[in-house]
């Protein structure tokens, strides 16, 4: 029983690592008033450009940063497009998604490669806590990246400059431009950061996680982390708290079959999308979230 | 101070792009001034022509200014006449089409509003520019740069507040401010830069006398202790002639005459304000809304000019007001969305053909009671009748007889991208309709109707409501909730926003409307209005109602401590 609930637990955090790098991006976004669905496009391509990197360099590491520089990429077109040509976010998103999902599947067609995968590292004496330690301290070496960039993301957005001037951007953007704050540009910037997360968090997928790419290998988990993003109050806790009980979720699917549960696997498939729904549901409602969230801000019409 | 020369003299109409308006062409000759700096060598604050024009309007047009330090500048004029835009061109938020803006002899780069902040140019504006979910202290260090402190920007808007006898706290989040709070707020953020030129844009529409007194004394203190200047941008007579040095006035995007305050009078201000062309009304109501400042006086009769010619008929009937009770309010409770507490236990009654003015500071309860009655709020305990008979409460009633001319008619008073046509007939399509089918000639035809009934001027009754000036647009609001006969007018700052015309205009129709036999719930912050117009007056505080007096017999002490909650 101790062993299943240990490999339960790996697995959700092999699963929600990916999660909350993309999570954690698409908050400082949606912070900074975008609401950005184009994070699934990002992730989705990194996963590629991960997995494509690694097989090409031979380096696991190089992969991820190719991932990263894909992420970026789609990042930029979302952020030119939504926040200095004024085109509808929305629209530039589904635009971007079906993009990707597109042509990764054209490449991966027509386009041989061998993904490397991480190698797994194991923190002395830490990773041999009961129950918790394999989760947290045995994992692939990006995985620690974690422990660093949820403060950071946390002292950046509630304590920088920086920070105050992409909330406010998010919040009201009329006030902040008369306060001299350049509120797109603020908002592209955030879009780029989430770009760069998203970046790790797909090619984690596949350079981390799965050591290959299929096609639309996502599966929406870039909405998911949007979820989480929501579900968790546009705070660094909330987020951090929906990532892990969507990963806890699917973890549980994954495990129910070995531990002799046997429920409809197309049930199963579908939980963590139930769930989210349900989590939506249930504590979504009342949540504050960034006044101009969503809102295309056009300046100058003062 | 000395009188400064009346501008037009140095304005010829702008080369470029101010020209599609043909403003005087005559005048074009090598007028070229001795600019302003030359001949004030201690302005502070220098505009030479600055010109904007958007679309076919001019909305300044070649406006010379050049301010002092150690002076408080009034800028009046009506609403239109260019006062902001000027002032948003100094701070840099509006690019100038024309013309430039100097501070201490050097010439600003033109819609830069960081700039113009560093320079040394705080503004205070009249839609705040505070972000309401943060605090009050992220607010004021929104407006500076480098490194966040936390702990020293607290210090420091605790200080500024003491200083200055602004009092804040600066853990607060805006948005459970009030009004005034904010607008001290904004100061605070605005002081933190050390500006040395302060414009404020009508700074005390949101404010009560008193909150207003305590305002002019902290600018008049800023000025004398850090030797700074202030413009001020009013359109209000009183508070001209109150708090400044020295006043432009502004008309149709010119600067018409700058003078002494101290030589001015209300008559001769109103007379710069509105133009030689203007209609007598027009100016008997520039001077009524003066004569409601003659009123307070001790011993001031009651009838000044500015009371509409019916107002006796109406108030004769008052007493016998109980057995023709139109509208009653009896003990409504309710909360916001957020739990907040927004009316505890309201009652109020309104007989037929009266007036009942609700006076109050903004933010106890106004709103909540106009949604209430608008079906857009549930209460929680309480009932409304309407000519005896309980009306249902919390969703919009498309039968309802509560006509409603809400606070904000831009927002939800109207439909602006909608046809004035259109928004005539929004709340009876029954009548437009055939077998389900809206015709447009139907449509038309009643919106005509209206239109000559209430003498809306508009280019066209396909013209979209937002081409309406915003007298026409209340208008246009007024004969739509009235066409349809209802018992009772809810009327929620009429005239907020209106020029001294359109606000007179307003107040006789609501006193006509009143001697129809309509019952009147008036809700205004404007205690001028309230006194012009009602019957009997109510004071809110903190969504109940605190106290009753009749209008005949105000006691603007009692009157002003009741609003402020300090005495039943």
């Amino acid at each position: 029983m101790i062993q299943d609930i240990t490999i339960i637990l790996d697995s959700a955090s092999r699963l929600a690592a990916p999660l909350l790098f993309v999570a954690l991006g698409e908050m400082v976004a949606e912070r900074a008033g975008t609401l950005n669905i184009s994070v699934e496009a990002m992730m989705l391509g990194s996963a590629f450009g991960g997995a494509l990197g690694s097989s090409v360099t031979g380096s696991p590491v190089l992969g991820l940063l190719i991932g990263i520089a894909v992420g970026l990429v789609v990042a930029v077109v979302q952020a030119l497009l939504s926040h200095r040509f004024t085109i509808n976010q929305f629209v530039v998103g589904l635009a971007l998604n079906i993009l990707v999902l597109g042509s990764t599947s054209f490449l991966l067609a027509s386009i041989d490669m061998i993904p490397l995968q991480f190698g797994t590292w194991s923190i002395p004496v830490l990773s041999e806590i009961p129950l918790v330690g394999q989760a947290l301290f045995e994992q692939k070496p990006p995985f620690f990246l974690l422990y660093a960039l949820i403060p950071l993301i946390w002292w950046v957005l509630w304590r920088s400059r920086w920070g105050l001037e992409i909330r406010a951007a998010g919040e009201d953007p009329d006030s902040s431009t008369i306060t001299g704050i350049p509120v797109n540009r603020r908002r592209r910037q955030a879009i780029y950061l989430c770009g760069a997360l998203a970046g790790l968090g797909g090619a984690y997928l596949s350079v981390g996680v799965i050591g290959a790419f299929t096609p639309n290998m996502t599966a929406g988990r870039g909405f998911i982390a949007i979820a989480a993003v929501i579900f968790g109050g546009w705070t660094i806790r909330g987020t951090v708290l929906g990532c892990l009980l969507f990963a806890w979720a699917d973890a549980l699917r994954l495990a129910l079959p070995a531990i002799g549960v046997t429920i409809t696997p197309q049930v199963l498939i579908s939980a963590p999308y139930l769930l989210a729904l349900l989590a939506m549901l249930l504590f979504a409602r009342g949540k504050r979230q960034p006044a101009a969230l969503g809102r295309t801000f056009a300046p100058g019409k003062a | 101070m000395p009188p400064e020369p009346a501008n037009p003299g140095d304005e010829a109409p702008e080369e470029a792009q101010a020209e599609p308006d043909q403003h005087e062409p005559g005048r074009s000759e090598p007028e070229q001034s001795p600019n302003a700096s030359a001949r004030e060598p201690r302005a502070l604050l220098t505009v030479e022509r600055a010109t904007k024009v958007y679309g076919r309007i001019v909305a300044c047009d070649a406006v010379s200014l050049a301010v002092d330090a150690g002076e408080i500048r009034g800028l009046l004029g009506q609403n239109g006449a260019g006062k902001s835009t000027l002032m948003k061109m100094v701070s840099g938020v509006v690019r100038p089409d024309g013309g430039r803006v100097l501070l201490d002899g050097s010439q600003l780069p033109p819609g830069d509003p960081i700039a113009a902040l560093e320079a040394g140019i705080g503004m205070v504006h009249q839609h705040f520019s505070l972000v309401r979910a943060l605090t009050v202290w992220e607010n004021v260090a929104l407006g500076e740069r480098g490194r966040i402190r936390s702990a020293e920007a607290i210090d420091r808007v605790v200080e500024i507040g003491e200083r200055y006898g602004l009092p804040i706290d600066p853990r607060a989040r805006v948005e459970d401010l009030s009004p005034a709070q904010r607008q001290r707020v904004e100061i605070i953020k605005c002081l933190r830069q050390d500006p040395r030129l302060i414009i404020l844009d009508e700074p005390t529409s949101v404010l009560t006398s008193q909150e207003s007194r305590v305002l002019f004394d902290v600018l008049r203190e800023m000025v004398n202790r850090r030797g700074c200047a202030v413009v001020l941008i009013s359109h209000r007579l009183e508070e001209i002639l109150r708090a400044t040095d020295r006043v432009t006035v502004l008309r149709d995007g010119r600067a018409i005459s700058t003078i002494a305050t101290g030589t001015a009078t209300a008559a001769s201000l109103a007379n710069e304000m509105l133009g030689r062309e203007a209609s007598l009304e027009d100016e008997g109501a520039a001077i009524g809304l003066v004569a409601v400042q003659e009123r307070r006086d001790p011993g001031g009769t009651h009838e000044g000019p500015a009371e509409p010619a019916d107002r006796a008929a109406a108030s004769a009937a008052p007493s016998d007001a109980e057995e023709a009770v139109a509208l009653q309010v009896e003990n409504l409770s309710a909360r916001g969305p957020d739990g907040r507490r927004l009316l505890e236990g309201l009652s109020l009654r309104v007989g037929r053909g009266e007036i009942l003015g609700v006076a109050g500071v903004e933010g106890n309860g106004q709103d909540a009671l106009v949604e209430l009655l608008s079906g857009l709020l549930a209460p929680e305990a309480g009932r409304v009748m309407v000519s005896g008979r309980e009306i249902p409460l919390g969703r919009p009633d498309p039968h309802s007889t509560i006509g409603v001319i809400p606070s904000d008619r831009r927002e939800s008073g109207s439909v602006l991208d909608m046809t004035v046509a259109e928004n005539l007939v929004l709340n009876q399509l029954d009548r437009v309709m055939r077998r389900g089918v809206i015709i447009p000639r139907l449509v038309r035809r009643r919106a005509r109707q209206l239109v000559r009934q209430f003498d809306i001027t508009a280019a066209s009754m396909d013209a979209p409501m937002w081409s309406l000036s915003g007298g026409n647009q209340q208008r246009v609001v007024l004969a739509r909730e009235l066409s349809r006969n209802p018992a009772v007018l809810l009327a929620a700052q009429p005239t907020q926003g209106l020029d001294v015309g359109a606000i007179e205009d307003m107040w006789a129709r609501l006193s006509n409307v009143a001697r129809d036999g309509t019952a009147v719930l008036l809700i205004s912050t404007e205690l001028d209005e309230i006194l012009a117009l009602a019957d009997r007056i109510d004071v809110i505080h903190r969504g109940t109602i605190v106290g009753s007096m009749d209008s005949a017999a105000v006691d603007h002490e009692r009157l002003g401590l009741m609003m402020g909650g300090q005495a039943a």
